[in-house]
């Protein structure tokens, strides 16, 4: 998924500008970013989900170990629900404008 | 991640204590051993922890250093027919103090309480700092 920023309005030799000056943050691109936020999240879950399962089985040494993974991964989580409602709120208010 | 540095500090601080407890636990489960595999006296164990450098450099870890044994003299107690007993019939028991081990056992589990306080606290404020710019 790629997010690009919304073109402003703005005369030829101005956007030209503008692009040219958002040209080098491509690399720190926010879609980028997000992904790598979206894995290391995914990470954590699956470090919990892996924590839950030798809970089960019996194999875990530390209970500890797994509830604190399972709260990293809980945590991770609603940090990344929160981006993601700032995201669609920033959005809306875009879809809102007037036009 | 960085973010969660406290909760790896905490959780090192968790499995010290655990190991803490398994050693308590231990010494008062051969508190009358007059063997062990390498043939001699059981011996009191207490752990060493050691501060560990974080990465970040910000809070420390604790790991557990060593395993010492204890090497005080041995409770003798008379019991000719023992057989683990001296040519004077006197049986050398592990010098543990039951009483210590209480103490010892109420610290171990206090720290370990006070080791999910901080865990809980840091992540209260975590949450907390979710919040922001909410409502």
């Amino acid at each position: 998924m790629e997010i690009k920023n919304i073109n402003p309005f703005l005369p030829a030799e101005w956007q030209k500008k503008a692009e040219a000056s958002t040209e080098p943050a491509a690399a720190g691109h926010f879609g980028n970013l997000l992904k790598k936020a979206l894995n290391h999240v995914n990470e954590l879950q699956l470090k919990a989900e892996a924590a839950a399962i030798d809970l089960a089985l019996g194999e875990v040494e530390d209970v500890h170990q797994a509830m604190i993974a399972m709260e990293q991964a809980k945590l991770a989580m609603e940090l990344t629900v929160q981006v993601r409602n700032k995201i669609v709120d920033a959005y809306q208010e875009i879809m809102r404008m007037q036009i | 991640m960085k973010m969660f540095q406290t909760m790896r500090t905490s959780a090192s601080g968790l499995a010290a204590e655990r190991l803490r407890l398994d050693l308590i636990a231990s010494n008062i489960a051969n508190i009358s051993t007059t063997r062990t595999e390498s043939g001699e006296l059981y011996r009191r164990k207490t752990a060493v922890f050691a501060a560990e450098l974080a990465k970040s450099g910000a809070g420390q870890g604790v790991r557990v250093a060593a395993i010492e044994e204890q090497q005080t003299d041995p409770r003798w107690e008379y019991d000719p027919t023992h057989p683990d007993a001296n040519a004077d019939g006197y049986v050398a028991y592990p010098n543990i103090n039951l009483l210590q081990e209480m103490t010892d056992l109420i610290t171990a589990t206090r720290a370990y309480e006070a080791n999910v306080t901080v865990l809980n606290a840091g992540k209260s404020m975590f949450l907390k700092a979710l919040e922001i710019g909410r409502g």
